[in-house]
């Protein structure tokens, strides 16, 4: 809300100073001129999506070594085998998601992990990027995966 | 995004330890307006060296919490084997997540997404009351407590009596 009264105003006001010779011959100068290179990279980077090959390690993904894109490309497909589902209230236990504390709710993307544990899926997923092992319990997830093969 | 998430989920915690206290220590922002930077008071847990301390702690959030671990470094004076010189509290939960190459640490005794205030807290007391002296970040605390316990003794109760006149 308050964005948008803040964008309308300053509408206003640059079309005020157009009418006006003197400013509007300054004015459009500081909107022309490119950012400065030492803000665009940290933008640019922000957008990049970052990895953690290790613990403490952060790179995007030109940044990553070959072993590095072999084990977090391999880390996506595992994370991609994991059952999701949209939550519908039915849910045996799970009602809350502990990485945000968050009750669920109707129509939320869920991801649910081998040891039965759920959470919503943008949360556990961008979790297990870091850790491949369950919040609640420290279950390995790739044992807990090799497991459910195994048995099903 | 994430930087929403944290937030949210700090100062939930805020308005929680405000509510109702847990035994043992208290918490709350250093400036108001910064939910990423607590200060929190730890006491000494009764019948150890540590027994009636006030120690003052800071606690920083990243960004990215609850996906990354806090900091956390003691204000107060400390002499413990795993807190270092500077008061930079080495346990293992506040280690970056994920397993390690080398194998030191495994993911699980790691940082979880679980973890909050309170639970930083509860495992930094139970650290006090039960020094781990394999991997220790205060090496000559580490000594101490193994080949000269009184000395380590003196060194604590120094500590804690500071530790009340400073708050």
């Amino acid at each position: 809300m308050g964005n948008c009264f803040k964008s309308s105003n300053n509408d206003d006001i640059s079309l005020l100073r157009g009418n006006d010779s003197h400013d509007s011959a300054l004015e459009p100068t500081p909107f022309v001129e490119p950012p400065p290179p030492y803000r665009t990279q940290p933008e640019l980077q922000n957008r990049m999506p970052i990895y953690h090959p290790s613990p403490g390690v952060s790179r995007t993904a030109t940044q990553l070594t070959e072993d590095e894109q072999i084990k977090i490309a391999q880390r996506l497909g595992l994370i991609n085998h994991l059952p999701t589902g949209k939550y519908d209230g039915t849910n045996r236990k799970a009602k809350e998601c502990v990485i945000c504390m968050n009750e669920f709710c109707f129509g939320e993307q869920l991801r649910f992990l081998p040891c039965l544990h759920t959470y919503h899926k943008e949360c556990i997923d961008d979790w297990l990027m870091r850790s491949f092992t369950c919040p609640s319990c420290m279950e390995p997830v790739d044992a807990a995966l090799l497991t459910t093969y195994q048995t099903s | 995004m994430a930087h929403e998430q944290a937030s949210l989920l700090l100062s939930r915690q805020l308005k929680e330890l405000n509510k109702s206290s847990v035994d043992g220590f208290s918490a709350g922002l250093i400036d108001d307006d910064d939910l990423f930077k607590w200060e929190t008071v730890i006491y000494g847990p009764p019948e150890t060296l540590y027994e009636g301390g006030m120690f003052k702690a800071h606690l920083i959030f990243p960004k990215e919490y609850p996906h990354r671990p806090p900091k956390m470094k003691f204000v107060s004076d400390m002499w413990h084997p795993n807190i270092d010189q500077e008061g930079n509290v080495c346990i293992s939960i506040l280690h970056e997540p994920g397993d390690d190459k080398y194998g030191y640490e495994k993911a699980a005794e790691r940082w979880l997404p679980v973890h909050t205030v309170e639970t930083i807290c509860i495992s930094v007391i139970s650290m006090l009351a039960d020094p781990n002296d394999e991997s220790p970040a205060n090496v000559d605390a580490a000594k101490m407590w193994r080949e000269n316990f009184e000395e380590f003794k003196k060194r604590v109760t120094k500590t804690v009596r500071k530790s009340v006149e400073e708050l």
